[in-house]
């Protein structure tokens, strides 16, 4: 057993149980509170996997902008009686059955015969800020040339160079638009029936 | 900007196809809209209010009309200018991949397909310096892979010529237009002909309308020019279509007469037959050949100009062979025919040859040449072949067209009725150049025609050159006269390119333009000045009155008629020697000569008529005789110019050698390869017999127009004894064939009864009676057995389940996620089932 | 790191899908809600990472797409923080069962 194997069960073991944790407090701050520590459980396994920025970017936009968000949500609607809505317990019933039957469903998959073939990772860590910025500019892939891999057997899928400028922005306009709706919606108005 | 010009002088021609679009689009229809933007705040003063009256005010706007017409004459310099660069580009000799580089361009407009310009292999293997060449200067076009819809231009013989012509006549139009549409500058124009057809309508009156005319016009001198330089048949097809569009308009200016709303109408219907043909015919070119760009499919399925020893003999043949048995590599083979017979299929050749120098040419008859392979997947850049049936639909579609555009029998019925036009647009659109177009589209497609369909375009020149001629005989109507005799002379020029005479036809082209132009503007100095009065049976004696324009017309009648000297002899005079020469080879179609020596007197006689009726004699109507007279110099200035070039546009050296046309040597020097190939033993035979042609049609027309002085100046003999003896046959001809008639009852009338039909078969069913406020009843429900009915029971199918699929939305969230859940376990199934 | 191999990644992934969507099914607070989509997306995140990781085809694109969904996730937060205020506003209330106005 090595580190890296204890390190990953530590935080898995601390994600997940702060995961239940959202689902099962009943005060919505509480619930805040233990999406804050999934979320950077999170991070960190994006660290373990060796995603040094996308785990950056999970702490700073997530941990940092995000849940900020939520918890200023919670703290302007939430007041007295309302701040714990409880389901019917046949309701806690029938949604617990049903996320252990996809729970089951999803771990089979992952772990039954259909699972992705074990594929030696290349060495060295994956490609960090530089070759991520420049994917997104626009210019063609910098990693090693590589088929897919996980198709069925005797096909090649042979890559294209790709390139996201135009994801990126897509994503930058839709960014914008949201923000000017937000911005909108959630405006200071006088209340309609009052 | 000069540097620009000169090392693609090209480029003029670009500018001179978009100056007309400027005008219309920029000054008038945007002046236009501004001005009727702020019309309403004409009275409130402000910057709004005094853009209106700066565009205008109230009365229509003849400013643009000037405009429009400045921006004609500019497009006539820059073609002129382009057409003697040009020309000096083809003296000095240039090779035509220079000359093309200097002359022509093409970009795309949609490329579809692999576009990878390092395929094909060969491009690169092909001489590259060649191809690709100096960068500073301008490069040929090259054909790239991958098929497109192109935007290019081509400058040749034929269409500088033809550019020139356009845009010289357009303009002497323009400035004639300017007099003659005078009354519609007025704020109000009083419309009598409306009251004339429209019974309870008095002293109908409307706004003016002289800029948008103008804009009609300049739309129209755009299309056609663009027509002109496009260097492939989809342009073509678009400015054929926005040309036919502007007619339309045009035909249609006085839209408020029942007659010629329906003329438009016609003639835009009855083109739309001949334009179906033509899309097949582009179509087929695209399928088959792979390209639409005239010059790349004339090297597709032509023999190539020069094989390995540069020899010219066998250039531009159409190859026919037959399928063999496949290759070892699956390829389809064809190999020649046995001597005497023919193949059934037709060898393309590449568009461009990897080695055009070591081409052992296909169809040389070498021996071991007697086989060919085509790759199984063909590209543009490959051998191949298609059926032979399959060009000649080609070859007969893209002629459908023509006949449409060129009035041509079946489908001329449209041209005399578009005479209901303002008499200046059918001097330009349907005399002189877009009637034009159709034999234009011939001459330029020249190689893309089989013989079978050659033969066919000279019938239908022939037919149609006797068919309306025999029709102007006894009309009485100034300009139907005219419009017929255009479709006659149109068949002349169709039945010359049918025989082989593709100069010759040309050259009837560019000169029956400009005497065509002379005429029916000096028709419409005419109706001018008799105050719009059309009918020849009242007019007589008008030269005492109208002096330059009754001298101008008779230059353009002895034109048209064939007299030596005048422009119109040289073409009439080569066209006949082609029909002579192709009827001498060919004797079963001699019919093709006679045919037309019997119309050149016709065109003799019906001319003279003309004018004799107008323009000699004792006035018949007192009341038009007094009130005629000349028109103002805008329109006759026009008039004089054309009659001048009506006179000497076709001269040469000697003057009284018709072959000698200055004009004609310079078409024959733009003759495609094709000409020569198909028609060598024609082409030597009318040469030979060029003297007797001459001769009889002198004659011919000689006869005519005695027998039309014995008729209408000296009476010698009366028209109505004449007329008494000809009986049934004057009817017949009065009634011009009954082609309306026949069109009428074979066509219009089962339409019209199956629209009835339809509509009694739509009629929409109905429960009961309508509730009280609503409009209409309510629809049945479901029902079947009408096809209103059925559209509604879709309406009513959706409604009921959209009724039923609302109960869905039921706003509990859990329900949703329950059902998102299933969704995912169940698309989760799919994937290991398909995997699996 | 190498012995670990990608099925730890996706249970664990699958452990945060199946906790968010009982997120969406039990909670009757709007925010709750929310937080259990934040749930859903950051598994669904986690498996394009460690795909990332252990598919050498996706180096790249795993962490791009990750990259995308996280920003998306906020803009989507802000939204749906929004639409809950609007909401609160008008009905005082964050409970999702009485926002059932568009009902069929």
């Amino acid at each position: 057993m090595s580190l890296a194997v204890a390190l990953f069960a530590v935080v898995a073991l601390a994600t997940g149980a702060s995961a239940l944790g959202v689902v099962l407090s009943r005060n919505i701050v509480r619930a805040a509170v233990w999406l804050l520590f999934t979320l950077i459980g999170v991070a960190l396994n994006y660290l373990l996997l060796g995603a040094e920025f996308v785990g950056a970017a999970q702490l700073i936009v997530y941990v940092g902008g995000t849940l900020v968000l939520v918890v200023f949500g919670v703290m302007l609607t939430a007041q007295g009686p309302l701040r714990s809505l409880a389901a019917r317990p046949a309701e806690w019933a029938v949604g617990g059955v049903r996320a252990a039957a996809l729970f089951g469903l999803l771990a089979a998959l992952a772990l039954g015969p259909h699972a992705p073939p074990a594929v030696t990772p290349p060495d060295g860590p994956l490609p960090g800020v530089g070759p991520l910025g420049l994917a997104f500019l626009g210019f063609p892939d910098a990693s090693p040339a590589a088929n897919v891999t996980g198709v069925p057997d005797g096909k090649v899928f042979p890559r294209t160079p790709v390139a996201y400028l135009l994801p990126f922005e897509v994503v930058s306009v839709h960014l914008l638009v949201v923000l000017i709706g937000a911005a909108y919606l959630a405006r200071a108005k006088r209340r309609a029936k009052a | 900007m000069p540097e620009w010009f000169a090392t693609t002088p090209g480029r003029l021609y670009v500018v001179a196809t978009l100056l007309p679009l400027v005008g219309c689009a920029l000054l008038l229809l945007f002046a236009g809209l501004a001005r009727n933007l702020c019309r309403p705040l004409r009275a409130s003063g402000g910057r709004a209010g005094s853009l209106y009256w700066l565009l205008g005010g109230d009365k229509p706007l003849a400013t643009g009309a000037y405009l429009a017409t400045a921006l004609m004459g500019l497009a006539a310099v820059l073609a002129v200018v382009g057409l003697v660069m040009f020309l000096g580009d083809a003296q000095r000799g240039l090779k035509p991949d220079e000359l093309a580089a200097r002359w022509s361009e093409r970009t795309d407009w949609i490329r579809v397909g692999n576009t990878d310009p390092a395929t094909p292999a060969e491009w690169d293997k092909s001489d590259s310096a060649r191809l690709v060449r100096d960068e500073s200067t301008a490069a040929p076009p090259v054909p790239r892979g991958g098929r497109a819809l192109e935007l290019g231009y081509r400058i040749d013989h034929l269409t500088a010529l033809m550019v020139a012509m356009v845009t010289v006549i357009g303009t002497l139009i323009f400035v004639f237009s300017l007099g003659y549409m005078r009354d519609e500058t007025k704020e109000t124009v009083e419309d009598h002909e409306v009251d004339h057809q429209t019974p309870g309508t008095h002293h109908f009156a409307r706004r003016g309308r002289y800029g948008r005319f103008f804009a009609y016009l300049s739309l129209f001198a755009f299309s056609m020019l663009n027509l002109l330089v496009a260097d492939n048949l989809f342009q073509v097809f678009v400015s054929w279509e926005l040309v036919g569009v502007c007619s339309f308009f045009l035909i249609g200016f006085y839209y408020e007469r029942p007659s010629a709303s329906r003329a438009a109408a016609k003639a835009f219907i009855v083109n739309r037959v001949g334009d179906a043909g033509f899309l097949v015919g582009i179509l087929v070119a695209w399928t088959s050949l792979g390209t639409l760009n005239i010059d790349e499919l004339a090297r597709r399925l032509r023999s190539p100009d020069r094989d390995t020893h540069g020899s010219l003999e066998l250039a531009g043949q159409l190859v026919r062979v037959n399928p063999g048995q496949p290759d070892e590599k699956g390829n389809p083979t064809y190999e020649l025919p046995a001597k005497g017979e023919t193949g059934t299929h037709l060898a393309l050749y590449p568009a461009l040859w990897e080695d055009p120098t070591h081409f052992h040419g296909l169809g040389h008859a070498r021996t071991n040449d007697r086989e060919f392979t085509a790759p199984a997947r063909q590209t543009y850049f490959d051998f191949g072949a298609m059926p032979y049936w399959l060009f000649v639909v080609m070859g007969i579609g893209i002629f459908l067209g023509c006949v449409g555009k060129s009035a041509q029998v079946p489908l001329h019925t449209w041209l005399p009725d578009a005479m209901e036009g303002p008499t200046p647009v059918s001097a330009l659109i349907h005399a002189a150049t877009m009637v034009a177009a159709g034999v234009y589209l011939v001459g330029r497609c020249y190689p893309l025609f089989a013989p079978e369909v050659l033969l066919g375009v000279a019938y239908t020149g022939a037919v149609t050159l006797f068919v309306a001629a025999t029709i102007a005989l006894v009309q009485t109507d100034i300009k139907r006269v005219l419009a017929y005799s255009t479709c006659s002379q149109l068949g002349y020029m169709m039945l010359a390119l049918g025989v082989g005479g593709w100069a010759a036809g040309l050259l009837h082209l560019l000169t029956h333009a400009f005497f065509k132009a002379l005429l029916f503007l000096g028709s419409g100095s005419v109706i001018h000045g008799c105050h719009h009065e059309q009918d020849l049976r009242k007019m007589g004696g008008l030269l005492t009155k109208m002096r330059v324009t009754g001298f101008t017309m008779l230059v353009g009648v002895l034109a048209i008629a064939g007299a030596p000297f005048f422009s119109g002899w040289y073409s009439k005079d080569q066209i006949l020697s082609s029909a002579l020469g192709y009827g001498l080879v060919h004797r079963e179609h001699m019919t093709l000569f006679v045919l037309p020596l019997l119309t050149a007197a016709m065109t003799g006689f019906y001319m003279f008529r003309l004018w004799f009726l107008a323009f000699a004699g004792a006035p018949r109507d007192h009341h038009v005789h007094d009130h005629a007279h000349e028109s103002p110099a805008v329109m006759t200035v026009p008039l004089v110019i054309l009659a001048l070039f009506s006179v000497g546009v076709a001269w040469g050296w000697p003057l009284w050698d018709a072959d000698a046309s200055a004009l004609g040597h310079l078409l024959e020097a733009g003759q495609p390869a094709a000409v020569r190939v198909a028609f060598g033993p024609e082409r030597l035979t009318a040469h030979d017999h060029h003297l007797v042609a001459g001769v009889l049609a002198l004659l011919a027309a000689a006869l005519g127009a005695g027998l039309a002085a014995a008729m209408y100046w000296r009476p010698k003999l009366d028209p109505a004894a004449v007329r008494a003896r000809a009986g049934g046959a004057y009817t017949f001809l009065l009634n011009k064939w009954y082609f309306d008639e026949a069109y009428d009852a074979a066509l219009v009338r089962p339409t019209v009864g199956l629209a009835f039909a339809s509509a009694a078969a739509d009629k929409r069913p109905t429960d009961g009676p309508a509730p009280p406020g609503a409009a209409e009843p309510p629809p049945r429900r479901y029902d079947l057995g009408t096809l209103d009915g059925l559209i509604t029971t879709v309406g009513q199918l959706v409604g009921a389940a959209g009724r039923e699929l609302r109960l869905v939305q039921t706003g509990r969230l859990r329900g949703y996620v329950l059902v998102l859940a299933l969704t995912v376990a169940g698309l989760l199934g799919m994937l290991v089932g398909l995997s699996g | 790191m190498i012995e670990l191999g990608l099925p730890p990644f996706l249970l664990l992934s699958a452990f945060l899908f199946a906790c968010g969507v009982s997120c969406l099914a039990v909670k009757r607070n709007a925010i709750g809600v929310l937080m259990g989509v934040e749930l859903i997306l950051n598994a669904a995140n986690l498996n394009f990472v460690a795909f990332a990781r252990y598919n050498p085809a996706f180096r790249v694109e795993g962490q791009v797409f990750a990259l995308l969904v996280v920003v998306l996730a906020a803009a989507e937060a802000a939204v749906a923080l929004a639409i809950i205020l609007n909401f609160y506003n008008n009905h005082a209330t964050v409970d999702v069962d009485r926002a059932d106005d568009l009902r069929g």
